[in-house]
């Protein structure tokens, strides 16, 4: 084991901890260190997560079904079945929808919900927590209630019916609104989590800063562009790194709130599709297919990101 | 720099929250509302509050509620503290060992902050029925275990950094082993990273619907969150019901996050000023 090589890494200076790593028995010392301290957190880690994840490129390549007496290897032929499913296709359409929505919407209103919040008193720390409450409520739960809200006479037609719109949207019904719907529901749920990361990325905006600039004669929106927008880019990155990958992934709320439809797919979102296709139609090998492509968009979209948004990172 | 109109600013704030809030309030007055009240105005204050809903959730004869309380009560307490001892063991390894293999092992915990459950639920039935642990509590516990740890590390070894290394060699010479030096010296002071670690997979794993659906499965019974979805159906015509669950699924993890959120505070502030 490479038990020798950690106490020659170690850094100079920790010549007594060195010594006694020496007196305890050196190599035999290192192993039980790692076997008691790394070992259970690593081992339950690559048995759940990393076979798995292998396992999935493995079954991409294969048409593993339950139905299936015997799996063959098939190569890419998935693979390029995928490319002709209009299923999968209009999963993609959908999600990515969906996506800039998230992304876009909760971060501009959360931005300007944190400089209106970003002051002292009881007021600004109470509404705090009302933004975040809904991040620490189940989408279930969340979903549920907008079901109920958005309902075709669920309380916000009612209240356009009493204004005089004669016939109001069926917000989850119509097949050309649901998805907008479906996707408000998420910025909804994730705002508070767009604010409390800005409100903290404002603490950290020195006020000498501001000052200056409004000695120089800057009003407030050129304060906030040139002063405090370019030093909020950290908190921008994570916001957006966050809402992205959340979004990418959305399952709860479609499958709660329209199951997919209404019509065919509207809503349908790449996780309730690969779900389908792996635990309803039980066509393992496919599905496995579909998930590594999810699995590879993600993980391009969150590279890129992160390198364009930490560019504009500067350094107080 | 300050504002010409002085309650310009809290109005606004007020009228924002207040219509951001709007749908909690109707979630919430619907809870104590009887069902053909709820049908009519929904905005309306529930006078007379009736807790018809809550008793008739919490009576039910198939007592869906206690018994998928108990299951997400057993799987998150289970969840969270296994998950904050491993991790805290993890992360305090990488954070002070230095060698090619601890770095693998941090980057592969890195990967997995981002990897969606969808993506790996497949091959974990797989290897959870290899282990005999699929439709199980155990399954769902070991699960996320393996799903969340890298969070975990990465909460404890960000916040090691902070902490002195002096110390524990100080611990090694007065002739401590590595367990004791870890567990009397090193966790206590880890507190705000544990309490955040608490809070975060508390809630996540509480609030979970994709993955007890496929692990836990419909045989052995639900947890809470999968329990609400399943009775839409048996909900369908009673709605001040289906809020009285709602409210009562989701009452015990807002009081665990409101208990932990003050320690949770406490410590971040603590941590930045020790530096």
């Amino acid at each position: 084991m490479a038990a020798g090589t950690t106490i020659h890494h170690h850094k100079s200076g920790h010549a007594q901890a060195r010594a006694r790593r020496r007196r305890s028995g050196g190599k035999r010392a290192g192993l039980w260190h790692f076997l008691s301290f790394a070992a259970p957190g690593t081992l339950i880690y690559f048995c759940l997560v990393v076979l798995p994840i292998t396992l999935s490129f493995g079954y991409s390549l294969t048409d593993q079904a339950l139905l299936r007496p015997k799996t063959h290897f098939v190569g890419l032929r998935n693979y390029e079945l995928l490319l002709r499913d209009d299923t999968f296709l209009q999963s993609l359409r959908v999600t990515t929808i969906l996506t800039l929505i998230v992304v876009i919407v909760p971060n501009v209103l959360g931005v300007a919900i944190a400089v209106l919040l970003d002051r002292r008193g009881w007021l600004y720390n109470a509404l705090r927590s009302v933004f975040f409450t809904p991040m620490v409520i189940s989408s279930v739960v969340i979903s549920v209630i907008w079901t109920r809200i958005l309902a075709d006479d669920g309380p916000i037609n009612q209240a356009l019916r009493a204004l005089g719109v004669s016939e109001p949207p069926g917000w989850l019904s119509d097949p050309d609104i649901a998805l907008y719907s479906l996707s408000s529901i998420v910025c909804w749920q994730m705002l508070g989590f767009c604010v409390v990361v800005y409100l903290a990325g404002l603490q950290g905006v020195p006020q000498e800063l501001a000052e200056a600039a409004a000695i120089d004669g800057a009003g407030p929106v050129r304060r906030f562009w040139s002063v405090t927008w370019p030093l909020l880019a950290p908190a921008l990155t994570i916001n957006t790194v966050v809402l992205l990958i959340s979004a990418f992934k959305i399952f709860d709320h479609v499958k709660v709130i329209t199951n997919g439809g209404p019509g065919t797919g509207t809503t349908a979102s790449v996780a309730l599709v690969i779900l389908n296709e792996g635990f309803v139609e039980n066509r393992t090998g496919y599905a496995s297919a579909e998930a590594v492509v999810m699995l590879i968009v993600i993980a391009l979209l969150c590279v890129i990101t992160l390198r364009v948004l930490q560019r504009r990172e500067v350094q107080l | 720099m300050r504002s010409t109109v002085p309650w310009l600013r809290p109005l606004v704030a007020l009228v924002v929250g207040g219509v951001f809030f709007i749908p909690l309030y109707i979630a919430l007055i619907n809870v104590f509302k009887e069902s053909r009240q709820v049908a009519s105005g929904a905005m309306s204050l529930p006078i007379p509050p009736t807790f018809d809903n809550l008793i008739r959730v919490l009576t039910s004869p198939d007592s869906l509620f206690w018994s998928s309380l108990r299951t997400s009560v057993l799987v998150t307490s289970l969840s969270i503290v296994i998950l904050t001892l491993l991790s805290a063991m993890l992360g305090h390894y990488l954070a002070r060992q230095n060698t090619w293999w601890s770095r693998v092992i941090m980057v592969l915990l890195l990967c997995g902050l981002m990897i969606p459950p969808q993506v790996i639920l497949i091959p974990i039935t797989q290897v959870l029925k290899a282990l005999g642990l699929m439709s199980t509590l155990q399954g769902l516990v070991l699960f996320n275990v393996g799903y969340y740890v890298p969070f975990g590390v990465f909460v404890f070894s960000g916040f090691m950094k902070g902490v002195p290394r002096e110390l524990e060699e100080a611990a090694a010479i007065d002739g401590a082993t590595r367990w004791q030096t870890f567990w009397k010296i090193v966790f206590p002071l880890l507190r705000p990273a544990t309490a955040s670690v608490l809070i975060f997979l508390g809630v996540w794993i509480w609030n979970d619907f994709l993955n007890p659906l496929i692990i836990y499965g419909p045989r052995e019974g639900t947890t809470i969150m999968t329990g609400i979805y399943k009775s839409l159906g048996q909900y369908a015509a009673d709605f001040g019901g289906m809020f009285a669950l709602m409210f009562l699924a989701t009452l015990p993890i807002l009081v665990f996050y409101l208990l932990l959120q003050k320690q949770f505070v406490k410590g971040l502030t603590g941590g930045a000023t020790k530096g």
